[in-house]
């Protein structure tokens, strides 16, 4: 059996820690989706504040998305240009 | 009705109008430091292109979103949301391989609009400072 490289064990842990990277992805996503959910309620309740639940909401949503873009941007660096492989 | 889609708009536009200053604000300081700034203006505006279309097509999503049955409604959102993640990594996908886009100034670009929102509607409002250190318990009314 061939010994294990430096190289192939960062890579190796690259691609590990660009898989719970992408987690982070998935947190703004359902809290979105929720957040999307309570304001529908929010509109049934009294539609007349729909204009002030869509702008508070199109405002929180967009500053979560940012978020999962963060874990996004580490994952796909740590694949395609991983800055560690060249450290070795 | 039409009184309440023009708000959203008007909020829309606003912030697209402040993303596209700090995106000349940036391209102008970036042109005077940097030796190639080329890579980098390239990166900024792709990267802030897709961040306004995201912005606008979360805006259609919500205001859709909220005229349906709350069930459907999530499920409609989130569904939408991994579309638009989707795009995202393309983006950076697309410009971690280009050699002629800089992948810095399409992450700038693309995370700009939060700080655009935070620097326009929550440090701007003195009320945030004020309260910053205090307790909700110490409030009177208990909110």
């Amino acid at each position: 059996m061939e010994p294990i490289t430096g190289k192939a064990l960062v890579l190796a842990c690259s691609a590990i820690g660009a898989g719970l990277a992408m987690i982070a992805g998935i947190g703004p996503g359902i809290g979105q989706g929720y957040a999307a959910g309570k304001g529908a309620e929010g509109v049934g309740r009294q539609p007349e504040a729909q204009g002030d639940i869509v702008r508070t909401m199109l405002l929180g949503a967009a500053v979560a998305e940012t978020t999962g873009i963060y874990g996004l941007v580490i994952a796909l660096i740590l694949l395609f240009a991983n800055p560690l492989v060249k450290l070795l | 009705m039409a009184n309440e889609k023009n708000t959203v708009k008007d909020l829309e536009k606003s912030i697209l109008k402040n993303m596209l200053f700090a995106d000349i604000a940036i391209a102008i300081l970036s042109a005077l430091w940097m030796d190639e700034p080329m890579p980098f203006l390239l990166g900024l505006i792709f990267g802030s292109a897709i961040s306004a279309l995201n912005f606008k097509e979360l805006a259609i999503t919500l205001t859709k979103a909220v005229n349906m049955p709350p069930e459907k409604a999530q499920s409609f959102t989130t569904r939408k949301y991994f579309l638009r993640y989707i795009v995202t990594a393309v983006v950076i996908f697309v410009s971690i391989t280009a050699p002629y886009i800089n992948i810095i100034g399409t992450i700038i670009g693309l995370v700009m609009i939060k700080f655009i929102i935070l620097a326009t509607n929550l440090f701007n409002d003195k009320k945030f400072y004020k309260n910053i250190l205090k307790r909700k318990e110490d409030e009177t009314n208990g909110r």
